[in-house]
Parts: C-alpha cells; structure tokens; sequence
C-alpha cells in the first residue's frame, strides 16, 4: 500500500517547517566554530537571507544576517555561486589560453585580470617588453580604470535607491568600451595583453574616439558627483557609516580605494612600482575617515588621476614593436613568479609556477575583492538592515571576480 | 630556521621553512621595526605531488622586495600549518579556499569551513590526483573520468603531476 503524502491542506505541515528559518539555518551539523556560534540564535534574534538573486549584491552573493529588530547583530557571507574553477582549467591548458580564461573573472575590468598573469609569465620567461607596448597597456588600464569608477558611482547610488546616475555612467561606459572595441577587436573580454606585449597597436577609430572622449574627458563623471557629493540624503545615508581604522583595515588586507580612504597610502603603482609609473606623475589619492562617504570620495578623486595618466602616456608614447618575439609555443623554466598590478578593486595578485611544460604547474589569481568582501563581517554589526547595501556597494566587491 | 636556501629573482625574494615554524617567521617579519611586512599579499596552497606547500607572499615598505614565504613539506595525507589569522584577520577566508581546495587544515582558523564548494562535497579540485572529467589535453584516450573520484585507478596511464625542478 502506498504511504500517504502529507496533504498540503493539513495545517501542521506548514507548522513543522517555517520557510524562514528552513532556508536560512544549514541542514546539517555545523562545520566550524564560527558557524556554530552564528546559527545559534540568541533571544529575540532572527536570521534574514539576502540573495543569492539581489539586484544589490553586485552578482550572486548570499548574506545571511542575524538581526534584533532593525539592528544587525552578525553576518555570514555564502559564496561560491559563481565559481568557475578557473585555475583547474588553467593548469589544463596552456600559457597562451590560460589568459583567455581570467578575462571573465571580474568582468567590470577585465584587462588586469589578463595584465596580472601575463606578468607573471613574462617574468618566468626573463622576457623584456617593448616599450610602446607597456604604455599601451597602461593606457588601456587606466581608461578601464575610469570606467570602472563611473560604474562603480553609478551603483552606489542605484543601491541606495537613486536611479540617476547609473544612467549617466552607462553613457560613459558604452562610450568607453566601443572605444576599447576599436582598439583590442572586443567589446568587453578583451583577451587584449599577450604574453610579450599587446595584441594591437594603435588605429586611427580609437584615436579619434579618444581624442573626443579627452575633450570632454571626466565631464560625465563631474556631473554624476553633482548628483550625489552633496546630495543630503546621499551624505547622511553614508557619512559615518561603516567606518574602518587604519589598523582595522591592514589587520583586514585591504587593498585599493578601500585601505586609502582609511589613510594607508598602498597604491601598488606607487608601494612597487611595475610597468611604466615610476616614470608617469601622479597622487595617491588617500582620506582619513575610513566610511563608506570616504571610499566613494577616494574613488571619485582617482578618475581624476587616471585622465592625468592617460594624457601624459598618450604625449609620451615611443614608437617601436608592440609584440616581443616569441615561440608560439612557451615552456618556461621550471620556478615561480608573483605578478601585482593595482586593479580599480585593490591589489590584484597572480603566481604562477612552471615545470618546464606548456602548461602552468601551479596558477594562483589574487582577486583584491575577495579580501575586501570579508570586510563586511567586522564592520556591519550595529548597522541597520538597508545599510547593508549602502557598506558593500562601498567596498565595491564584482562577485564574479570574488568567485573565479 | 630556514629549509632551503634564499632566492632572489626579478623583484621577489624567496625563504623556505618547516611548518612549525611559520608562527614565529610571520609574527617577527610583521612585528619586527626592521622589517614591518605589513600588508599580506596572498595565501595559496599549493600540491607538488609528494607533499604540499603554504605560500604567502608579504609587502613592506623598507624594501623594493616582494617577499615569499614558502612553508615546505607539509604530509600530503594530513597537510598542517598555523593559522595566520593572529596576525591578519584578512587571511581567514584566504585559508578557507586553501582548505577548500587542497583539504590544508589551518590550526587556529575559528573558521575552516569550505567556501566555494558545496557543503557536501568530499573533493579538493586543485590536488594533482583530481582530473577534470573530460581532460584532453592530459590523457587523449582515457575516456571520462567521474568529477569526484579522487585517486585514479590502480592500471591508469595518467599520473600524478608532479613538480619538477625546483
């Protein structure tokens, strides 16, 4: 006889799993210290699931937030909903492919998720760039870079409920990547650094199209900081809060934007120099509140800074190769190399070990989101929920890159 | 102290050490007025075939080096290393990936759980003995390999990778 299925109607199903609590507290026995003590509720405690699927978080990412009333007591970030395995992939395939695989990582600035691991590879191989070609990358970072920032203004105030400005930065960011599309054949995975130097020299489409955007260069950026740098309820929603010490921050690795609106003046560009920057002038932007009014300020700042380094690369740009001679095939000498660029998000890492194969023994990326993210577990204790959004569209996290 | 000789390449210097020891190597380099290596760059585990490796790489600001820490020869069976996180709380989900991904149990991590693999998973995808299911480029023929089988058959042709060289 078949058994009976409990009857959606009868009342004690309902009873005997509480969605809320069902979806939130894991079914099974806790895997750590931390975890235990966090799903362990407290009198008068909830828990709250934000995501995986929220327009807010940037990509998927789930928070799980133990509330009292409005209050957040803690926080446990849930991550791995974009995970790709990237560097199983790359350590199957080779030097050349493995590049194409970390363009969409963090797919907001994907030409220094390729920059970091070309780097690395070049100094397995002791292989010397051409010069135009490094200012060449330079240039096509640091304009990434201010699209980046655009973006990154854009959605902080779109996850603080104004609609505004994410318009105005997408008419920058389109105007940006057909730009870039001139330049490296892509729209927005790139695949433009190669292993010895770029993938395209200079046309004559993207030099007219900068020689536009250089007219006007930072006019969208000033108008959306119109919108919000003195915006009352843009200021009041973000001055004071989540504010990080100097300490705090170097205890927590942050990089970026985030660890110089504490006062900390890292810039990889400028702590180890790579590249051509020693050669290019420029400041470090840094602020010494450390709250998320702070972190957009820094990075309001750095678009400025950005368009300073694009000019002078542009006047300073030699001629010659933009490509170093060779093999198709590249098997460097068996040791290991770590490469750090300073991404928009922070210190963006790659180390790479080689065999004396084709393929990278060992391919390790460093995404600066990744670390920043664990920030929101000191700070957001205190806050109330809808700051949530506010914090981490601050720390500025891309969960494609936080996942790999 | 040291297991293995000092190497300087590019813009990174390298020292190797025992497990055991890498909470008095990191806390003098952190702590030290000479050295200051404030900021962590990175934790990453790695599997040389015959046993594992911790790699941390650390900035300071009183030299032009980027400085690699390399803690050698952790068991491949039970890999063990201290936990950074005295240090810098930042490295907590760092070693939660290592562990996630090459099963190196960080002593003293309030919070070693996985983090991008489901709890139920039983694997570490980036040892050596993990094939990708349908792995090409390494064994043209084998046929497809089921995701979680970690140890690959007794008559398989595919082995290990190990690290060659140094």
């Amino acid at each position: 006889m078949a058994v009976q299925s409990p009857s959606l109607d009868d009342p004690r199903v309902l009873v005997d799993t509480p969605a809320a609590i069902v979806d939130a507290i894991p079914p099974y026995a806790p895997r750590s210290e931390r975890e235990a003590e966090f799903y362990a509720l407290g009198d008068g405690q909830m828990l709250l699931n934000i995501g995986p699927h929220h327009p807010a978080t940037h990509g998927v990412l789930r928070i799980v937030l133990k509330i009292e009333g409005e209050r957040i007591v803690d926080l446990d970030p849930v991550l791995g909903y974009l995970h790709r395995g990237v560097e199983k992939l790359a350590e199957n395939a080779d030097y050349h492919h493995s590049i194409a695989y970390t363009d969409p990582l963090e797919y907001v600035s994907s030409l220094f998720n390729e920059l970091a691991p070309v780097m690395a590879f070049e100094r397995l191989l002791d292989l010397r760039v051409p010069r135009r070609a490094e200012y060449l990358r330079v240039l096509s970072c640091e304009l990434l870079r201010v699209s980046s920032h655009i973006l990154f203004m854009g959605f902080m105030a779109l996850d603080m409920g104004g609609l505004t400005p994410i318009l105005y930065s997408f008419i920058e960011r389109d105007e940006m990547v057909d730009m870039l599309a001139a330049l490296t054949g892509q729209r927005m995975l790139f695949n433009y650094m190669r292993i010895g130097g770029v993938n395209g020299d200079l046309n004559h489409e993207f030099l007219s199209r900068l020689g536009d955007w250089m007219s006007r260069a930072g006019r969208q950026a000033e108008a959306i900081s119109t919108l919000l740098n003195e915006n009352e309820i843009f200021v009041k929603r973000t001055r004071g809060l989540g504010a990080i010490s100097r300490g705090q921050a170097l205890n927590l690795g942050l990089t970026g934007p985030n660890l110089r609106a504490c006062g900390v003046p890292f810039d990889v560009r400028r702590a180890h120099p790579y590249s051509v920057y020693p050669e290019l002038d420029f400041d470090v932007v840094t602020a010494d509140e450390g709250d998320t009014y702070a972190r957009y300020l820094v990075r309001v700042e750095e678009i400025k800074q950005s368009i300073r380094i694009i000019d002078q690369v542009l006047h300073e740009m030699p001629d010659g190769p933009v490509m170093a001679r060779i093999p198709r095939r590249i098997t460097p000498p068996p040791g290991r190399a770590w490469a750090a660029i300073e991404s928009p998000r922070g210190q963006y890492g790659c180390y790479a070990m080689s065999d004396g194969t084709d393929q990278p023994y060992r391919f390790r990326i460093h995404d600066p989101s990744f670390v920043n993210l664990q920030a929101l577990v000191p700070i957001l204790p205190g806050c109330l929920i809808a700051d949530t959004m506010a914090v981490n569209a601050s720390l500025d996290p891309i969960m494609g890159g936080v996942d790999k | 102290m040291l297991a293995g000789p000092v190497r300087q390449r590019h813009d990174q210097t390298e020292i190797r050490i025992a497990a055991g020891d890498v909470v008095d190597v990191l806390r003098t380099l952190h702590d030290d007025p000479a050295f200051r290596f404030e900021v962590l760059a990175d934790v990453a585990g790695v599997d040389m075939g015959d046993s594992m490796q911790v790699v941390y790489h650390l900035w300071s600001e009183t030299t032009p080096d980027w400085l690699r820490v390399i803690a050698v020869d952790l068991s491949r069976d039970d890999p063990r290393v201290p936990s950074a996180t005295f240090l810098w709380k930042g490295a907590e989900w760092m070693e939660r990936e290592a562990y996630d991904m090459f099963g190196i149990i960080f002593e003293g991590n309030r919070d070693l759980r996985r983090i991008y693999m489901p709890p139920d998973y039983t694997s570490f995808p980036l040892r050596k003995d993990f094939f990708l299911a349908d792995d090409a480029a390494r064994s043209p023929g084998q046929g497809v390999r089921h995701m979680e089988q970690v140890h690959p058959p007794a008559d398989s042709e595919a082995p290990i990778r190990r690290a060659r060289g140094r």
